[in-house]
Order: C-alpha cells, then structure tokens, then sequence
C-alpha cells in the first residue's frame, strides 16, 4: 500500500501577541492510502492543529507535509487550496453546513467549488442514499437534527469522491445512537471507495472501530 | 434555488432592500435631472423652432434666451421694413420673472397681428388679445386656463385668457406688446424684432444691408440661435457630469457598507469555503456577484422610480422630462459599477481572511 499522508517532524508555533504557544513539537506521520486512523489525546495537545496542517488550512513553522505526492509545505497558498479542492474533504464537530442553503444545495456548491463538470446528480443521489438522506435532500440544516446535520456535512465532503477525508470529532455534538450512525458511514465509505480518513475523536468506541489509534499528548505524537 | 448569493440576498431581506434603494436613489437622480435638462430644452427648442423670422434684431450685449431687458427701440421697425430684401418686421418684447418655487417663467408682448401673420400662427380659439387679455398656448391652456378663464402673470396681476394660439411657439403666455410696455414702464421699447426675409436664401446678404443700415445693432441668424440653446445655459453639462459621479459614489459606499457587513456576519462561512477549497478568485466572485444582483435590483427599482417620479412631477407642475436612452445606459452603468467597486474591497478582505480563525469565528 502506499503512503498517502506524510509528514515530517512538524512544529507549530503560534504567536499571540509577543507569546509563543508551541502547539506542536516534532510531529512524524504517515497514512497509508485507504486507511482509516483514530487521532485521540487530551484536549489542547494539537490534534486539530496536526489535521489542519495536513490539510493545508495552516501552515506549519518547521517539517515538510506530502499529501499523494504533492509537497504542502513548498508551494503557495493558492496551490495548497487547489490541492485541498482536488484531495480533501473536511469534517468539523460543528457541521459547518450553510445554513440558507438545502441539504442539496450545500452537496451542490461542493460540487461547484471543486468544478470540473463536477455537477453529477447520479453521484450525489448515491451519496444521499448511502448516508440515508435521500428524503432530507430538500432540507436546510435548521430543519435536521444534529444527526442527519453530521451526516449531511459528511455527505458533502465526500461527494467529490477526495482521496483522503480530514475530520475533526465529527461525532463530538452528537448523542450515542447518532454517533453510532455517522461512524457506519465513515466505515462504509472507507469501504467502498477506499478512501483515507483521519478522525480526530475523544470516543475510545469510535477510535476502537478504526484500523489504527494514533495517541498524542502535549505536541506530540506518543 | 441553490445559489448562495440568492439564498444570502433572501436572508437579509431589510438589508438588501435598503441597499436595492441606495442603489435605485442614485440612477433614479441621474433619470430625473438628466431626463429634466432634455426635456426642457427639446421643449424650448421646439417652440423656438416655430419662429419662421430668419434673422434676429437686438442690442449689443443681449442675450435672447433669459432676456427680460427691453431695450431695442421700436422706431427701428420702420426702418427695417423699409431695407430692400426684407418681407415683415415684427417687435417683441419677452420678459422672464421668477415664479412659484419652480424659477421661471416667461411671457410675450406682440403684436398681434403682424406677429401671427409672419409665423403662421393661428387662433384656434378665441380672440386676439386685448389690453387686460392674454392669449396661451394649447399645452398651457390643457392646465385648467380654458378660454375665458384668469391667469395670473408677474405673481400677482390678473389677465383674462382671450384665445388658444397654435402652434406653439416662445413663451406660452402672450399679451399685446402696449400692454407688456405700460406693466414694464417701456414705452416704445422692445426686447427684439424679428425679420422675415423675402427670399431666404438672401438672408445673409439682407443681415449685411441691415447692418450698414443700422450700424451698431447685433443682428443674428435664427438658426444659429436654435443650435445655442442646450449650451446656453451654462454649467449644465458639468452639473449633469457631477451629478453621475455623486450617483456612483452613493451606490459604490451603499454596497460597500452592505457587503462589508454582510461578510463580517459570514465570517465563519467563508472559513468553510476556504475548507471546501474555494480559491480567493471563487470567493471575491461570489461576494461581486451578490454586489452585481443587488445593483442590478436597484437599477430596475431606480429606472421604475424615476419613471413614475417624472410622470408625478410632470402632472403637477408641468415641467417635461425626457429619458433618453444614453444617459439610461450610463446610469446603469454607473450603478453596476458603483457596486461592483464597493464589494471590491470587502470582497478582497474575505478572501484574504484566515481560513482557520474564520472557522472559529462565533
Ligand atoms: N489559533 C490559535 N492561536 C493561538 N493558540 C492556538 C490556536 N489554536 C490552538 N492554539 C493552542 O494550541 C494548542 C493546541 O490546540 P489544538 O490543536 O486546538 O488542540 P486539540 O485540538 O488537541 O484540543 C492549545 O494550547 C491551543 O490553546
Ligand atoms: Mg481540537
């Protein structure tokens, strides 16, 4: 299998005002295409800072990120964008969905940014069904519940089909049962189109149904 | 629909109606004042060009359009009548007055007779005036003055209205030229007269003998008179101008404000487009586009209003406005583009915005 995600002694440091509040301290990584990989550790020891950098939306102050072949650390800001539009998917706690916009029309300005006659109701149906939304497509996201939000903001990250999916305790708002639900996507979607995921939870069963747990403690990996 | 700047637009609906109004108040200015300056002149131009004399006979220094001074002698009507080449003769005076809260107004004395024989002016209705009597045009006569009704004239002084007159020519109010002499204190003064050629084409040739004859006058071809309208009234093409440029300005700042507000409000979701990969190009774009609906909204809204503003206006006080289709195309213009600048700057601040702060962003 090959290497998808690696990365290379990553630091973070971040500066507020005249104070440096290292965030990580000599991150090493790598992610086998395909796998999917548990991020656990105490609040406040760089998980999330670890899976933005991955994901370009920060870069870091010291190691070299490569993600399928494309080096994040040497390029612009605006490649790292076109890498993360081509690749990424991500999944915050919070949805993130946009609110005026309907569960479809969320998936459809996904399709939009990533362009490329990206437009493809036949996919998008797919995913819909495969995350059991195909009834809520004509929703926003006022009119869900937490669950179906969760699972609509999954369907949108994946309905370009993104090599790699980036989440960030994606079952951290919801109830047991909704969990429950969210993580069978995940797993189904690992399964079918062998895409890799990284997710970032606190949930010792969530991280029990992934391939690998990656623990982290003050900056680093342990 | 799907689209994020609809949906945006739709989310706001007081915001974006207050800047659809911002937007449509600037075009609707530069119809009405725009629509106003046309239409008075092509009003003016029109009347005027009913005057069939070919040449005009003043004092130096006089300017016919706002004259209100009569200070050309009549005793130079016989003499004009007596140059060889010259057909009829007729004095004028016009006197111009402020009135009401609107400027102006203007009215005639002439002679009657030799007046509409020369230009072919008839009486559709009514009499020739009398001393006390005024005779008004149809547009002026359509305002409530039928015939035998009073008018008011220089404020205060009442005349009755002896006749409608057609067509239209000068000023729409005319009495006998004794009459407007005793009201100015002139007696046997005119403002100008009007010379009539026999054969037109010799009317450069009669202006010469004219001016041999009676040297010291100022003696001007009609025609050029008419060309010198719109640029006789001075300034009006720079107050046009500034005006556009006031319009501009308003919707650029209106938009501005609008979008600036509007993506301090969505910080958190231009994060997740950064998320979702969205290049800076992508997110200006979205921003520009919401500008660009908005003013495109304001333009339908500003061209509706000015429409129905000049129709108002126009019922009550009889001024005309005339929209022409060159000063729309710039409005419009000016309000796409008044918007399109606006959002520029909040547009670029967005797509600059850290994607990760923006996130977290309450
Ligand atoms: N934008 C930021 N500015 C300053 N400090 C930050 C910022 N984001 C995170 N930190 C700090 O970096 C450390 C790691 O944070 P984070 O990566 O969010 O940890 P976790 O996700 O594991 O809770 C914490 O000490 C946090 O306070
Ligand atoms: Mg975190």
């Amino acid at each position: 299998m090959a290497t998808i995600v690696k990365a290379d002694n990553l630091e973070k440091v971040y500066r507020i005002g005249k104070v440096d509040v290292p965030a990580l301290r000599g991150v090493s990584l790598a992610v086998q295409e395909g796998e999917f990989v548990a991020v656990m550790g105490p609040s406040g020891c760089g998980k999330s800072t670890m899976l933005h950098l991955l994901g370009g939306l920060l870069t870091p102050t010291k190691g070299r990120i490569l993600v399928d072949g494309e080096n994040l650390t040497a390029v612009s800001d605006a490649k790292r964008t076109d890498i993360r539009r081509r690749k990424i998917g991500f999944v915050f706690q919070r949805f993130n969905l946009f609110p005026t916009l309907t569960a479809e029309g969320n998936l459809r300005l996904a399709e939009r940014i990533h362009g490329n006659g990206a437009d493809d109701p036949d996919r998008r149906h797919e995913i819909l069904r495969m995350l059991h939304l195909e009834d809520k497509m004509h929703h926003k996201p006022l009119e869900l519940s937490g669950g179906e939000q969760q699972r609509v903001a999954l369907a949108r990250a994946v309905v370009n089909r993104p090599a790699i999916v980036l989440a960030d305790e994606p079952t951290g708002n919801l109830d047991s049962e909704n969990s429950e639900l969210v993580l069978k996507m995940f797993r189904e979607l690992n399964d079918r189109f062998n895409q890799t995921i990284i997710m970032i939870t606190h949930n010792p069963e969530a991280a029990a149904a992934c391939q690998r747990i990656i623990q982290m403690r003050d900056g680093h990996i342990v | 629909m799907d689209s994020l700047v609809v949906s945006n637009i739709r989310q706001r609906p007081l915001r974006s109606a207050i800047s659809i109004l911002g937007v449509a108040l600037g075009v609707a200015l530069v119809m009405l004042f725009t629509g106003l300056a046309r239409g008075m002149s092509d009003d003016l131009q029109k009347r005027s060009s009913n005057v069939s004399a070919e040449i005009i006979f003043t004092r130096p220094g006089s300017t016919q359009i706002i004259a209100s001074s009569a200070n050309v002698s009549t005793k130079y009507v016989p003499l004009l009548q007596a140059i060889d080449g010259v057909e009829s003769v007729t004095p004028v005076i016009r006197y111009v007055y402020p009135s009401g809260s609107f400027g102006f107004d203007q009215v005639e004395g002439v002679e009657w007779d030799s007046f509409s024989k020369m230009n072919n002016i008839r009486l559709i209705q009514g009499h020739a005036p009398s001393p006390d009597e005024v005779v008004i045009d149809e547009t002026k006569a359509s305002r409530n003055h039928p015939v035998g009704s009073t008018l008011k004239v220089f404020g205060d002084r009442v005349y009755r209205v002896a006749g409608i007159y057609a067509p239209e020519s000068g000023a729409r109010v005319k009495m006998t030229l004794a009459s407007l002499q005793d009201e100015l204190q002139a007696p046997n003064k005119c403002t100008l007269i009007y010379v009539k050629v026999k054969n037109p084409s010799e009317q450069l040739l009669v202006a010469k003998r004219i001016n041999e004859a009676l040297p010291g006058n100022k003696i001007q071809p009609t025609r050029e008179l008419f060309a010198t309208i719109e640029s006789s009234i001075p300034g009006l093409t720079i107050f046009l101008r500034m005006l556009v440029g006031l319009a501009a300005i308003v919707s650029a700042l209106v938009i501005m404000l609008a979008m600036h507000t509007t993506i301090t409000e969505r910080t958190r979701e231009i994060g997740i487009l950064k998320a979702m990969g969205a290049s800076r190009l992508y997110i200006i774009g979205e921003i520009e586009r919401e500008a660009l609906l908005i003013s495109f909204l304001g333009l339908l809204v500003g061209f509706a209003l000015a429409g129905i503003a000049g129709f108002g206006i126009h019922k009550a006080t009889g001024l005309i406005f005339e929209f022409g289709a060159r000063w729309g195309l710039t409005a419009a213009a000016i309000g796409l583009l008044g918007g399109a600048l606006g959002a520029f700057y909040p547009a670029a601040r967005a797509a600059n915005l850290d994607p990760v702060n923006a996130l977290a962003y309450e």
